[in-house]
């Protein structure tokens, strides 16, 4: 059927003569863009030498070391050893990010210019916790084990050192955001630095500090998981040590345990930053 | 007596929390003095790092560029199928609620699992080396990809959909100029964000053997070889920083284009 | 040519909202479909379209010698009678991200071959129609902007723009100028109108003035039925049975 409406008018081919496209059939635009992707993709395959054939061969060997970690052996949680490297876990999780929630408090005052107004100051701060952020908590652990030894002490201190950069960069967002009349107020009444951070940034920052604060134990309870791999005490370790052993049994009922302890206290964790929130809302 | 109740509410608590500090430090064994002792050692160490022993660089090269690789084609893996898992947890595309419901509740359970465990028993699994590596940084993206896959598809505005259906168009052509339109900039900010922690995951398989520049820095540590960690450290370092610049950039142009045009 | 008969469709809990629809639309009209909130209007276009499947009646669409009903059909067979019926909605519909032309190219989707469509997107000559289509609500200044930047006259009119792309033989349009100030609603329906020249087009309002001033018929949905089909000058009395008490003396301009 011809449209009358579709008769072409003047100005309309003048619009279309215009070099600039209107429209870009749809793969000349993710042309390049996929091809370079396409590129990386298949030097990146070639270069590691993945063959899909290994998969398939791979297949009744896989299917092999399931069953074998199929019932699990529950007899394996009864030996204190393994009870206890949980704690462990937690503990260092816990304890961990408190002293790390600590440190990146004190570092993120002057961070956000509550102590000082200097420029640099705030900058040579910020610029730690950037810095702090970026280092692996995997290398942190491997200089303390040369530096403290192995075991949960280690782990504890990695976990804390771990996590000053993102607290501290989180805690001085917060009160970077705070309300500044009440500082204002306060600063009018002749208040010292101490006692504005004490009775007008405190109040107002102390419920998202908790909160990012049971956001970095989540993080950290994994964190403390794989420091147990390379030595720094948890039940990481017990966990490597059956998988090397080949004691997949006892591996996979470990694991159990380990799983639904870090279920748990992440529910406990939670219920608690809902709890926080909520208070919040309700103030 | 109101005073003493108001009290209790702060005071047992705290004390509880005090409790449980002070467990957690017996548990980990706090030793001050291990740790004030280890300050000089310290000390000598970070000493005995510098200078880094340059010469060991061109042989951390190529594990490192494994190590990219690794997480690159992992987390690709881990997109194609959380793309693909995503729709079907997603309750604007599918419309059956058990199915959706199952998807999700899997997903649910895989983001619950520590990466670590994951690769750990992928690595024990299927073998040692960058296949198993690849493949356990793909499954174990899925659990946080799939979930944030599904939601942004299911925060999609339907009215356009609805009117690109109305013009007769297939379900793929609704999914094309209605859905994905909407969609990408998110899919890809997610994506960009997952790679950040896959780099990280990445190193640690090569401590545990799967390849990469984590095995070359955990040899040289457990030879005491310090200045050639060093040079590791420092490689990781580099890349890691470099990884996680390039990916900031690309997700800000991505959402900075959205907000400019 | 649009046969509508008998169409029932019940609500979701049971009652009954449309009894026994029927009339029949041709080329060259602008038929308004007036009524209360809720009588059913957007239900009967959504029947007509295939968007809502109603529990009876027919609905049949033909041209020339050919006679195709769209109730009951499924899949690629609905899709295939949906590209003949084009839609306008009240907000527009437009995929925001997208720039204007190809929100509008997006109006023969019904028509192209998916497998075309996806890999390769659209040809130059789509590309020049869809421009002339946007010539002709006068908008193609505005043609490489992303939708979202319009504002809501511009959006519907891009709208108006998809739908006579699509070259549909009848043209549905659901509350279209609901949201838009009376400028615009004049701009859109000015370009509204010419339209019935192609295709038979039936929109939704809720305001007779709009119908009277615009429309060439007038259907009236009432307790399920049609009420009144005739002439869009409707006199007053008809006019309060439609709406009941709701209905006073409306304002025709902006105030």
């Amino acid at each position: 059927m011809s449209y009358s409406l579709f008769d072409l008018d003047q100005s309309t081919k003048n619009l279309k003569q215009k070099k600039n496209k209107l429209y870009t059939p749809i793969f000349r635009r993710i042309l390049l863009p996929g091809i370079v992707l396409m590129l990386a993709l298949g030097w990146s395959v070639f270069a590691l030498r993945i063959r899909p054939g290994h998969f398939f061969d791979g297949l009744p060997h896989f299917f092999n070391l399931v069953s074998e970690m199929f019932p699990p052996n529950w007899e394996v949680l009864t030996r204190g050893r393994v009870l206890f490297s949980v704690l462990e876990v937690l503990s260092m999780a816990f304890l961990g990010t408190f002293i790390g929630g600590l440190c990146a408090f004190l570092l993120a005052l002057p961070a956000s210019g509550s102590l000082s107004q200097s420029g640099s100051i705030r900058a040579f701060f910020k610029g730690i916790l950037a810095f702090e952020r970026s280092i692996p908590s995997l290398i942190i652990a491997l200089l303390l084990i040369v530096v403290i030894g192995l075991g949960p002490f280690t782990g504890l201190v990695t976990v804390a050192i771990g996590s000053i950069g993102m607290l501290g960069k989180m805690f001085g967002d917060a009160i970077e955001n705070v309300d500044p009349k009440p500082l204002e107020s306060l600063k009018s009444t002749g208040a010292t630095k101490i006692q504005i951070i004490r009775y007008a940034v405190l109040p107002q920052v102390i419920p998202s500090f908790i909160a990012n604060t049971l956001f970095r134990f989540d993080i950290n309870l994994r964190v403390a998981l794989f420091l147990g791999v390379i030595g720094g005490g948890g039940i990481g370790f017990e966990i490597h040590l059956a998988m090397s052993l080949f004691r997949y049994a006892d591996a996979l009922a470990i694991t159990a345990l380990t799983l639904t302890v870090i279920w748990f206290a992440e529910k406990v964790s939670d219920y608690l930053r809902k709890k926080i929130i909520g208070k919040e809302i309700l103030q | 007596m109101r005073l003493l109740k108001r009290y209790k509410t702060y005071i047992l608590p705290s004390f509880i929390f005090l409790m449980l500090l002070w467990g957690s430090a017996i548990i980990t064994q706090v030793e001050l003095h291990t740790l004030f002792a280890g300050i000089p050692r310290g000390v000598n160490l970070l000493l005995s790092m510098f200078p880094p022993d340059l010469s060991v660089m061109p042989e951390l090269l190529y594990p490192a560029l494994e190590t990219v690789q690794i997480a690159f084609v992992g987390t690709v893996l881990g997109i194609c199928i959380a793309l693909f898992v995503g729709m079907f947890a997603a309750s604007n595309v599918n419309k059956n609620r058990i199915l959706r419901e199952i998807t999700r509740g899997l997903l649910s359970a895989e983001r619950a699992l520590p990466d670590l465990i994951v690769l750990l028993f992928f690595v024990t699994i299927v073998g040692l080396g960058a296949f198993p590596g690849v493949m356990g940084l793909a499954f174990s993206s899925l659990g946080m990809l799939g979930k944030l896959f599904a939601d942004a598809i299911e925060e999609i505005d339907p009215r356009p959909s609805e009117a690109i259906a109305a013009v007769g168009a297939t379900r793929l052509q609704i999914i094309r100029f209605a859905i994905l339109p909407q969609v990408w900039p998110s899919l890809i900010a997610n994506s960009l964000f997952r790679f950040e922690i896959n780099i990280r995951a990445s190193i640690f398989l090569g401590v545990v053997g799967a390849g990469g520049i984590g095995f070359n820095l955990i040899m040289h540590m457990r030879q005491l070889e310090y200045q050639q960690a060093m040079s590791a450290i420092l490689v990781i370092l580099f890349m890691v920083v470099i990884c996680e610049r390039i990916s900031d950039v690309l997700r800000k142009r991505i959402i900075g284009a959205e907000v400019l045009k | 040519m649009l046969s509508v008969k008998n169409i029932a469709k019940k609500l979701p809990d049971g009652r009954p909202l449309l009894k026994d629809i029927s009339f029949e639309v041709k080329k060259g009209e602008f038929v308004g479909i007036i009524g209360e909130s809720g009588v059913g209007k957007t239900v009967l276009l959504r029947c007509i379209n295939g968007l809502t499947i109603p529990d009876t009646g027919e609905i049949i669409i033909s041209s020339n010698n050919t006679h195709q009903k769209i109730n009951g059909k499924k899949g690629k067979e609905l899709r295939s009678l949906q590209r003949y019926i084009g839609m306008i909605f009240q907000g527009s519909n437009l995929v925001k991200r997208l720039s204007v032309i190809e929100n509008v190219l997006t109006g023969r989707l019904g028509r192209i071959n998916p497998l075309r469509s996806l890999f390769y997107g659209f040809t130059d000559e789509e590309v020049d129609t869809a421009l002339n289509a946007l010539e002709k609500v006068s908008i193609q200044h505005l043609a490489a902007r992303r939708a979202e930047t319009l504002s809501g006259g511009e959006m519907q009119r891009v709208a108006i723009a998809r739908a006579l792309f699509q070259e549909p033989q009848i043209l549905l349009a659901d509350e279209p100028i609901a949201n838009l100030d009376p400028k615009n609603t004049e701009l859109v329906l000015e370009h509204l109108l010419p339209l019935k020249k192609e295709m038979a087009i039936m929109g939704v309002f809720h305001s007779p003035q709009i119908v009277r001033d615009y429309c060439t018929r007038a259907i009236a949905l009432k307790d399920g039925v049609v009420f009144y089909d005739g002439r869009p000058d409707i006199s007053s009395s008809i006019l309060e049975q439609i709406y009941g008490n709701e209905f006073a003396v409306q304002p025709v301009s902006v105030a």
